[in-house]
């Protein structure tokens, strides 16, 4: 399948690229980098709950009456959102056992995705909050509805629709952010190349396969939330486009 | 003294590795502005072929992780094309490029963002196209993308934690060494990223001093 590369002999790297990028090598490596690719999907799927439900609770607590649950809220967003992802990780990563929470590499990554997410989200449903016309929130009021409810029920279920599309690219932004989970050993997609890799020494191939694929996976999903933005805000017409 | 325990020595270590981020944060920056200006420019022309070639790139560099361009770069090239890569070049190279394809797409904003009867009217005055940009886009335009610039940059100062996966022995890295040493991750990982969130508060800060002083010129003064 791959000649020794003294015998080679290439002058021209074009002429590389033409006789050596060859994918077939890739096929029996397939299963495993699915495998890998489900472990992404898993995590991701779960963060993206995870950092909703943060995302949420924070955002209420940015947009409440009370001042120390604003400062601490935004303290909270500052923080994640200004140290990177990767030193979080290992905080929690290394940190967690020295307390004596031990939590395999998934759950670490789930939580360290959540809570990083959400200081993304929090800050988008945030203004989804902003945006509802003040007139509806009155008009909740009026009715005789509790804050819980008037949250729940009202001003949480618009500040989400309507902020569907800048929630998506908080999304894409975590499957990107996901692959530094391969650095605490869990395999998913970027980890399992990195076996690959490994064990075929084709490096380059299976990282620029692996760059289409992260690209063609965000691609998918702009498409899809650029969907569920139109079905779910169709009945509020022009006012949102 | 256990080998365990801290040293004064772990604030030089700390500080040399704050340098080797800040120092790959701003050598990639000014790379990433030059390039990605220059495809800016590249589309102003109309170029046809490039453009829509810097189109693809730039959106690939965006939607893929920068740890997987790492990979790429550092492990790829040496095995594919038979040269040699050390870290820190691949690092300068992957955050260079991931740097330019997101100030490319600033950029263009930047030169869409002027009006079009401006460009008519420079051009009817008899300024070519270059002067045009050089001398009517050009200045307003940075000054309407620094604010999105300002929040890049502090993103891109994040990305380059990813190059101690590679070796680059920065912040990040040392913060590894040092966990691994003392085995204090808490205290460890606090404090790097205390210099890390400072850091980016910084950036940010400069940002919008920059920004107050390049707005002040097209701010309305009065009669």
């Amino acid at each position: 399948m791959r000649g020794p590369q003294s015998e080679t002999g290439f002058n021209d790297w074009t002429e590389c690229i033409s006789v050596r990028f060859d994918l077939s090598f890739i096929a029996p490596e397939i299963g495993f980098l699915l495998q890998g690719a489900q472990l992404t999907i898993e995590v991701c799927f779960l963060a993206l709950i995870g950092s909703l439900i943060m995302g949420s609770l924070v955002a209420i607590a940015r947009t409440s009456a009370a001042r120390p649950l604003r400062v601490i809220a935004y303290a909270y967003v500052d923080l994640f959102r200004n140290i990177p992802f990767i030193v979080q990780l290992f905080f929690f990563y290394y940190g967690l056992p020295v307390i004596g929470i031990y939590l395999d590499a998934f759950p670490t990554g789930v939580v360290a995705l959540s809570i990083a997410g959400g200081a993304f989200a929090s800050d988008v449903i945030r203004s989804g909050i902003l945006a509802i016309d003040p007139g509806i929130i009155e008009a909740a009021e009026v009715s005789g509805l509790s804050k819980r409810v008037i949250f729940t029920r009202i001003v949480l279920p618009i500040a989400l629709r309507t902020s569907i599309r800048p929630l998506g690219s908080v999304f894409i932004n975590l499957i990107l952010t996901s692959s530094i989970l391969s650095t605490i050993t869990l395999n998913e997609l970027t980890g399992s190349a990195r076996i690959v890799v490994s064990d075929t020494f084709r490096p380059f191939e299976v990282y620029v396969v692996l760059l289409l694929v992260y690209a063609a996976l965000t691609y998918l999903i702009s498409i899809l939330i650029g969907v569920l933005h139109y079905r779910l805000n169709r009945n509020l017409g022009a006012r949102v486009t | 003294m256990r080998y365990t325990s801290f040293t004064p020595f772990d604030l030089v270590l700390l500080a040399q590795g704050f340098g080797v981020t800040v120092a790959l944060f701003v050598v990639t920056t000014l790379i990433g502005l030059l390039v990605g200006a220059a495809l800016a420019v590249v589309r102003y022309y109309r170029v046809p072929v490039a453009t829509q070639a810097i189109l693809f790139l730039t959106e690939l560099l965006k939607n893929s992780p920068v740890l997987v361009q790492l990979f790429l770069v550092f492990f790829g090239l040496p095995a594919f094309f038979h040269i040699n890569v050390t870290p820190v070049v691949a690092a300068t190279i992957t955050l260079s490029a991931n740097t330019a394809a997101f100030i490319y797409v600033i950029a263009v904003a930047g030169i869409e963002s002027i009006d079009r009867d401006q460009v008519e009217a420079a051009r009817v005055f008899g300024l070519t196209r270059r002067q045009v940009l050089r001398r009517v886009i050009a200045p307003q335009a940075l000054a309407f993308a620094i604010g999105p610039l300002t929040a890049l940059l502090v993103n891109q100062l994040q990305v380059t934690s990813l190059i101690s996966v590679i070796g680059v022995v920065d912040l990040t890295k040392i913060g590894n060494i040092l966990n691994l040493r003392t085995l204090q991750p808490f205290i460890v990982w606090t404090v790097i990223g205390l210099v890390y969130y400072v850091a980016a508060k910084l950036v940010a800060w400069l940002g919008s001093r920059l920004e107050t002083r390049l707005r002040a010129y097209s701010a309305w003064k009065g009669l």
